[in-house]
């Protein structure tokens, strides 16, 4: 081996996770979310998803607005419950998902497909393109993305009524 | 009926709609002197809400509401929206500065800034993204100059058909509904409009095969029943015989009529049909052609392959299998129908009472069995997809050792193939008996009644009449069944027809002025100034950048990756088109000039090599392809590319592309400098050219573009700093604009963004044993980096 060569030692391969031990939340003047991590003050701090659609409870980067990694959080269960809700508020509206409870229709007109679909009790219409690309699988469920970008989500296929099931169907690829 | 005024008011003009300004003035906010707003779709806490967002001299608002539209009375005014003011937020206008937009994942939020200080207003859904960039835009340019200054760029409008708001396809304004030039159908039969008289002759003949399919029964069945094997016992055997002959014959006759019918019209058809699609995969393409590059990397394109391939095929296939069973089947059930009744109406109203079940078995099992077969679709398109992954990384595979988790994996996604298949087997096993047992109980009512009606002599019933009527009960299944798919298959055919027409009808981003000029002696200076570009709403790429590159010079841009290097050059080129700000070449604008012309003199050598199938010399001159050889071997070898190519068995002549020669990345990228130097453009770019070069290939290129470049401007973009070290003059840039600019010299005496990449860079090499010797600055360590 070169003498230029160096190994890699297990320390860099250990992700920093933080601890609520080390930080805290606060929701500032301003209204951004802020935080105190390793006993620095960040007025603003973004929140991320490492793993957004299948365990987005874990693994959850903290980052300062200019995009440096501040620390990653491990489990939010780890966090106390009004920490917990902070940091749930911030990532839902980040991540804002309409859950879908019902697919009524879906009709497929020149290669557009138009979703007549429930939101818990609101109805919702929105178009899909591309549908191979844009009706996503994830483990139990679906994602959908409409032609603006908006993502609506199916967390549990199994979980929506036979019917909703035959609609889609026929569009899952 | 009396039209109403749109609700959102006419373009230029985005005050609040009077209905609003109503309500918000029953709440106590006068709002009549709204100079823009816009409607938002939610709140402060990323809720579902309806929003107006407007502001005028005294500040900037925010009122939450709840907006529900009321449907007219037939023949009415549509009224007012039903409007509940929920909550308003007013900021003074001394305590808002400016507006901007951040782009979450699937949401978006408006900020406001006041000096140092920022705080979040409310955040909207993503297609909503370019209204509240443009509102943003519009009250930033209202707080600098005091004017209310409309970016003329039609954000948030694109896209949405102006008469219901309804997606629309690229470069069209109108929805496929609204569109005038709607009528699939009618758009496709136009295809066929020069061959009208053959294809005159094809229905003629194919309505005498059908009159043929109905002649038959009367002959084979009825004829020989009633007619010969009735009388047999009455008339001697020889004359029995010879009816028995005369009629075999007549049916052998007509067969022979149906297949010589078939032969004529398939005939017909095979030479007009291929000459339709023809004529229509060549519109496709040259659309194609015409079309941006914005639109080939649009999200909502889709595959363009399939386009050109699959849908055209559908169309092909509709036209080649559908319509000639349509026609055929369908003249043939109005034939059998018409026989049916001539020979007993009783007996025919007694068999189409009992079609319902059929049909509706019939249309409900298709329903059926598209969804199984879809499934099977599904998993086996899955499998494939793996198997293709599988093959195009075996190296990988291999390295990691993972051929059995990859065997696995494909068990499993066969296994759902095997299960998918088994369901659709079954199925089939169970639903054909089942259709045949309808088909069955049709008949045996039939047959039930008919026999008694044969026993009474009622409405002269013989047996040749009711055996007869039996085989047309039964010729019906068969154009019922096809009937009852058919719409489907139309349906596909015209899913395929509007995303072909798609295409065809679709306006190129950009285009050429009509009074577009071109070069006079081009020197080939380039001034960009203020440009701004941004390939999604609200995601600036570019932001006020302005650069002067003075012609016959040679400018090196660094930065880091995505800080918008090869966005400038493809603006120079004009494969997009700036949002702001301009790009003049000699002191012509780029969208004033003619696209071949701008073209022809600018050499792009991009990062994304590609080269087509076909030889490597075909490949080279491609821009010239009226080029000797001489010039391909001389521009081979300014490019470094003559060696190795000399060393492929079939020298110039080695086929490359897909499923050529495979040649390495710099191999590649040699060739495809060698491309841009026999198209001698007076204007050279290269963008990241020689990055997947060793460095001496590199330095060898250098010296011979270097030779080739001297009168030619040349904007060099690289990440390797030692690629750019001829350059004139330096350009960093960050974040879509430039930071520092200057020679060499100056930006290292400067010690800033340019001076640290290069540290960095000399650092590394320094770390894996090669040159870099310390602190150097100036002209010193230009050389150092010369000799690395």
């Amino acid at each position: 081996m070169s003498d230029n060569m160096q190994t890699i030692s297990p320390d860099a391969l250990r992700t920093e996770y933080v601890s609520p031990a080390q930080c805290e939340f606060f929701t500032g003047s301003s209204g951004f979310l802020g935080a105190r991590i390793n006993g620095t003050e960040y007025r603003r701090v973004i929140l991320m998803r490492a793993l957004p659609l299948t365990r987005p409870d874990e693994y959850i980067c903290i980052s300062d607005v200019e995009k440096n990694e501040l620390g990653i959080i491990e489990k939010l269960s780890d966090f106390p419950p009004e920490q917990r809700e902070m940091i749930e508020s911030e990532l839902s509206k980040r991540y804002f998902c309409p859950v879908i409870t019902e697919i009524k229709s879906v009709r497929e007109k020149f290669g557009n497909f138009y979703f007549d679909v429930m939101i818990g009790e609101r109805k919702k219409n929105f178009t899909v393109k591309n549908i191979s690309k844009n009706i996503r699988y994830h483990g139990s469920g679906f994602d959908i993305i409409d032609i603006d970008g908006n993502r609506y989500n199916i967390p549990d296929y199994s979980q929506i009524s036979g019917k909703s099931r035959r609609n889609l169907d026929p569009y899952i690829y | 009926m009396k039209k109403r005024p749109p609700e959102k008011p006419e373009k230029g003009k985005n005050t609040l709609p009077g209905y609003v300004v109503k309500a918000l003035g029953e709440k106590g906010l006068d709002a009549g002197g709204a100079l823009f707003s816009i409607k938002g779709d939610m709140d402060s806490e990323a809720c579902y809400k309806d929003t107006r967002l407007f502001f005028d001299e005294k500040g900037l608002y925010l009122a939450f509401c709840r907006e529900k539209t009321v449907k007219p009375k037939h023949g009415h005014v549509p009224p007012d929206p039903e409007i509940t003011v929920d909550k308003i937020i007013a900021v003074p206008a001394e305590e808002a500065d400016s507006l901007s937009i951040e782009r979450y994942t699937s949401t978006g939020r408006l900020i406001m800034s006041c000096g140092e200080e920022t705080s979040p207003l409310t955040y909207f859904s993503p297609g909503l993204a370019g209204e509240f960039d443009k509102f943003a835009r519009v009250f930033n340019t209202y707080k600098e100059t005091g004017e209310v200054k409309l970016p003329d760029d039609g954000a948030g409008d694109e896209n949405k058909c102006k008469k219901c708001g309804a997606p629309c396809p690229p470069g069209k304004d109108f929805c496929r509904k609204h569109d005038k030039n709607k009528g699939t159908a009618t758009r496709l039969i136009k295809f066929f409009g020069g061959y009208v008289p053959q294809i005159a002759v094809i229905l003629f003949f194919m309505i005498l095969n059908s009159a043929t399919n109905v002649l038959v029964p009367q002959l084979s069945t009825r004829a020989l029943y009633d007619d010969v094997l009735a009388n047999a016992g009455d008339t001697v055997l020889a004359e029995s015989l010879k009816a028995l002959g005369v009629l075999v014959l007549t049916v052998v006759g007509i067969r022979l009529l149906k297949v010589l019918l078939t032969m004529i019209h398939d005939y017909m058809s095979a030479s007009i049909l291929p000459r339709v699609m023809y004529s229509l995969k060549v519109k496709i393409f040259e659309a194609m052609q015409r079309l941006s590059i914005g639109f080939y990397s649009s999200k909502q394109t889709g595959s363009l392959m399939d386009r050109v391939t699959r849908d055209a095929t559908n169309i092909y296939w509709f036209f080649t299998d559908g319509i000639p069973r349509l026609i055929l089947d369908g003249t043939t059930l109005i034939g059998v129908l018409i026989v049916m009744f001539m020979m007993s109406p009783k007996l025919s109203l007694i068999a189409l009472g009992t079609t319902p079940v059929l049909l509706f078995t019939l249309i409900a099992g298709n329903k059926f069995f598209r969804r199984l077969h879809h499934r099977v679709w599904v998993t086996r398109s899955r499998a494939r997809s793996l198997v293709s992954d599988n093959i195009n990384g075996q190296r990988i595979i291999k390295a990691f050792a993972k051929e059995e988790d990859e065997s696995e994996h494909f068990g499993e996604l066969s296994r759902d193939v095997m299960s998918a298949e088994i369901k659709v087997g079954l199925s089939e096993a169970t639903l054909f008996p089942l259709l045949d047992i309808v088909a069955l109980l049709i008949t045996t009512i039939v047959l039930g009644v008919g026999g008694v009606m044969v026993a009474k002599g009622e409405n002269n019933m013989t047996t040749g009449t009711l055996l007869s009527f039996i085989v047309y009960v039964n010729m019906l299944k068969e154009p019922f069944g096809f009937l009852s798919w058919i719409s489907n298959w139309w349906a596909r055919c015209s899913d395929s027809a509007q995303r072909v027409f798609e295409i065809a009808d679709a306006i190129p981003e950009i285009t050429e002025k009509e009074d577009a000029v071109g070069f006079e002696n081009l020197r080939g200076s380039i001034e960009i100034s203020e440009l701004e570009f941004e390939y999604e709403p609200a995601k600036p790429v570019i932001t006020k950048m302005n650069l002067h590159v003075e012609a016959g010079t040679m400018l090196g841009i660094v930065g880091k990756t995505g800080a918008g290097k090869t966005t400038i050059a493809n603006l120079i080129a004009r494969l997009y088109d700036a949002k702001e700000g301009s790009i003049k070449i000699d002191g012509i604008d780029v969208r004033d000039l003619k696209l071949g012309e701008l073209r022809k003199n600018i050499g792009l050598v991009s990062q994304d090599i590609y080269l087509f199938i076909g030889s490597i010399a075909d490949n080279i001159r491609y821009a010239k392809p009226g080029a000797s050889m001489d010039e391909v071997i001389a521009a081979a070898k300014a490019a470094c590319a003559h060696d190795f190519i000399m060393k492929l068995p079939d020298g110039y002549e080695t086929r490359v592309g897909a499923g050529g020669q495979s040649l390495s990345g710099g191999e590649k990228q040699r060739i495809s400098i060698a491309r841009t130097i026999i198209q001698n453009p007076k204007i050279l770019i290269l963008d990241e050219a020689t990055a997947a070069m060793d460095t001496e290939t590199e330095r060898n290129i250098q010296r011979s573009l270097s030779s080739l470049s001297k009168g030619r401007t040349t904007i060099a973009i690289a990440h390797r700093l030692s690629t750019l070290r001829d350059s004139d003059y330096l350009a960093v840039i960050s974040e879509g604009t430039i930071v520092e600019y200057g020679t060499y010299q100056e930006l290292m005496r400067l010690k800033g963004e340019f001076f640290r990449l290069y540290k960095i860079q000399s650092e590394a090499l320094k770390t894996i044993g090669i040159g870099g010797d310390g602190e150097e600055t100036g002209e010193d360590s230009q050389e150092e980096t010369h000799h690395e």
